[in-house]
């Protein structure tokens, strides 16, 4: 009898817990687009946050095609209302979601829920997600371009400055004599692997070296005015220049560019962040020589890098309103994520949040902590519906920078082709 | 009777009733609603103003939409001809052979037809890449320069018109060794009682009985090669996408790259109309070769 009562009572007490279970718990939608290194990490964060919120919070996390297809499926799935609860989108997308009018507002009672504001953030990464001073994502990286560079080659070639980075990175002169000394030390294949075959990818090389000339791509809708025509064609003939005197590699697509750095072909790179953790990883297995990386060499006047935001979007599903319980687990995913960006850092990102960059753990981090001051020069896409990866600005400059890249056309025409192909638009 | 041919009626109109009603929504509908649609300015999702034909009118002033009408032509060009040459090249030989070595060289010959676009970009793309392809070193060999195949407008149509045709000639194989297996042997065997050379046994009995299977790949190939997209994506990818467009791939970065239903659908019912207009002539004048292929036998 008494054991009756006691399996009576447990099998009551498991049936309330359930019950409990049940009521508090809300399983939060997730899509990402992670496909790579970084997604790996993404997926620790999201079972870490799993474990943190056990029987409160849920997310169930699914991870689609970068680029076209992923914005293709949330613009469809969120004019029917089949769209995620939160998802991760890139700042440059984000003026052309809002005209299609499918992200909802991250309002100022959102960012105090989530306590984080303004104050936490680069001012051009808050800017990238602001349209009309409201804000339509919680941004959780920037992802600029870096120079990579191999410093036992380096190193060999007297090249390298006490502090170990290398020599020549103040100016146009000093940068081409440092290729031209690699060049001439017969060490290696290319001074610079340069992605020459993928004009997608040099966007972003290219518009930085446009902003270390104050240039502007698009002002008042109107692309490439006055003489932003001129410092584009200063950019393209710096790199056409390189080229020319076989200093970086030519027609190289973006895996080719890796493989020629990690081979030691190439002493130098220009790449993103997110290759970091390949280098990270291959170095630890002792595949890989001693590696740095740092900030763009200033080319021009002044410091300046294209970067990019993975940031935290909440899609506006058609019809369907979502609950108060459901947006407030959302802002919890949101914000316990960017507060623990620390371990997305190892990914090579720059964490958005600003309090994780300053804590102590990340200024022990490198190369990271060698290339995170960057961001007080970072320049973002212009806020166009054009603009962002995979988009149609993308492939028009794409078409010319390969050619302009290898020596097949004169930076001059290229951008006057560029110009009326981007206002044909 | 009358009462008969009704039911009659009544039973046909039942069974064809269901591939009626899935046709007319595959297929029926969504044209219609794409005509409606190609004359709005509608973006990828939702409604648009009625803007008329301008979506039309506006066509031969793009330049992408000249590049890649061009690009269009100049790869059917480039593929549907040689394309069925090869393959009757290659029929011919493999129509020499006999048993078990016959069917491994079909095999053989028939293999990359059955690899999907993806597997045949990849192979591709580690043969001709230009700092680690295969084929890059056997130029270095012969002392010739690289060529990058996929990043020039001078290489890129040759290039995807060479993969293409390796990669679909099996299918063709396939239709003219049946044809050739339908020509009856004892006319062969007349030709060769009367001294004919294999020249003129060629000339005389097998193309002009092998023309409708050929009148048949030509078409097959035509009205494949114009609507041509995956090989020409996915080796443009990060190459000179604007440069080397074809007509179906303006259509997927007008709708869903720049956002813009309306274009896209009159830039594809364009496409629409001109592969019936080409094909139907096509279709025409091969029958009028045939025909008169024919007379001078006579």
């Amino acid at each position: 009898m008494r054991n009756i009562l006691k399996i009576g009572a447990g099998a009551l007490a498991a049936l309330g817990l359930t019950v409990s279970v049940a009521q508090s718990a809300e399983t939060v939608l997730w899509w990402d687009f992670l496909g790579g290194g970084d997604g790996v990490r993404m997926k620790q964060l999201i079972s870490d946050f799993n474990a943190a919120h056990d029987g409160e919070i849920t997310i169930d996390a699914t991870t689609l095609e970068w680029g076209v297809p992923f914005y293709t499926k949330v613009q469809t799935s969120a004019a029917v209302g089949e769209a995620p609860d939160v998802m991760t989108y890139h700042a440059s997308r984000i003026p052309l979601a809002v005209s299609q009018g499918i992200l909802q507002e991250i309002t100022t009672d959102d960012w105090s829920a989530m306590g984080m504001g303004q104050g936490d953030f680069a001012e051009a990464t808050w800017d990238a997600v602001t349209i009309d001073s409201k804000q339509y994502a919680v941004p959780l990286d920037t992802h600029p371009i870096v120079l990579y560079y191999n410093k036992d080659v380096l190193s060999a070639a007297g090249l390298l400055n006490d502090d170990g980075t290398p020599k020549g990175m103040d100016s146009r002169e000093g940068f081409t004599a440092t290729l031209q000394a690699l060049k001439d030390s017969g060490s290696i294949k290319f001074p610079l692997g340069s992605v020459t075959g993928d004009g997608n990818f040099m966007f972003r090389t290219i518009y930085s070296l446009m902003g270390q000339q104050d240039g502007e791509l698009m002002t008042d809708g109107e692309f490439l005015t006055g003489d932003n025509g001129d410092k584009l064609e200063n950019a393209l003939g710096v790199l056409a220049e390189w080229t020319n005197a076989g200093l970086q590699s030519t027609y190289t697509d973006y895996p080719a560019t890796v493989a020629l750095f990690t081979s030691g072909e190439a002493a130098m790179m220009i790449n993103g962040v997110w290759e970091v953790p390949t280098m990270t990883d291959q170095h630890a297995a002792g595949n890989l020589f001693e590696w740095g990386a740092v900030e763009l060499p200033v080319i021009f006047d002044h410091p300046s890098t294209y970067a990019d935001s993975h940031s935290f979007a909440i899609p506006a599903n058609a019809g369907k309103e979502m609950t108060a319980e459901k947006r407030a687990a959302v802002l919890e995913v949101m914000s316990w994520v960017d507060k623990n960006s620390l371990f997305w850092a190892t990914a090579g990102h720059i964490p958005a949040y600003a309090p994780v960059t300053n804590s102590a753990e990340y200024k022990a981090m490198e190369p990271n902590a060698t290339y995170s001051p960057l961001t007080a020069n970072m320049i973002f896409d212009p806020k166009s519906v054009f603009a962002g990866v995979a988009g149609p600005m993308f492939d028009v400059m794409s078409t010319y920078f390969v050619p302009t890249l290898n020596g097949e056309m004169d930076p001059a025409d290229a951008v006057a082709d560029i110009k009326d192909e981007l206002n044909d638009m | 009777m009358l009462r008969n041919s009704r039911s009659e009626i009544l039973v046909a109109l039942v069974l064809i009733a269901p591939f009626c009603a899935v046709y007319g929504l595959v297929f029926v509908y969504p044209t219609i609603k794409m005509l409606l649609l190609s004359v709005t300015d509608a973006p990828l999702i939702g409604p648009g103003e009625f803007v008329g034909l301008d979506n039309y009118t506006r066509l031969p002033g793009e330049r992408r939409f000249n590049t890649a009408l061009w690009n269009t032509t100049y790869f059917v060009i480039l593929s549907v001809v040689p394309g069925t040459i090869v393959a009757l090249l290659i029929a011919l030989g493999v129509n020499r052979l006999s048993g078990r070595l016959q069917a491994l060289v079909l095999a053989l010959f028939f293999l990359p037809y059955i690899l999907p676009v993806s597997v045949v970009y990849r192979l591709w793309d580690w043969t001709l890449n230009f700092q680690f392809g295969v084929a890059m070193h056997v130029l270095d060999w012969f002392s010739i320069p690289r060529i990058p195949v996929f990043k020039t407008t001078t290489w890129f149509m040759p290039a995807v018109a060479f993969v293409t045709i390796w990669w679909t000639a099996g299918f063709s194989i396939l239709l003219f060794l049946a044809g050739l297996r339908a020509i009856p042997v004892e006319i062969y065997e007349a030709a060769a009682l009367d001294n004919a050379g294999r020249w003129n046994t060629f000339r005389k009995i097998t193309w002009p009985l092998l023309w409708p299977v050929t009148a048949l790949v030509l078409t097959i190939q035509l009205i494949l090669q114009l609507k041509i997209f995956d090989q020409v994506y996915l080796f443009s990818f990060g190459g000179r996408p604007n440069d080397t467009m074809v007509l179906v791939q303006y259509v997927y970065t007008r709708a869903f790259v720049s956002n813009q239903g309306g274009r896209a659908a009159a830039v594809a019912v364009t496409l629409f109309f001109i592969v019936i207009i080409v094909s139907v002539l096509q279709f025409q004048l091969l029958r009028l070769a045939g025909n008169s292929g024919k007379g001078d036998d006579k």
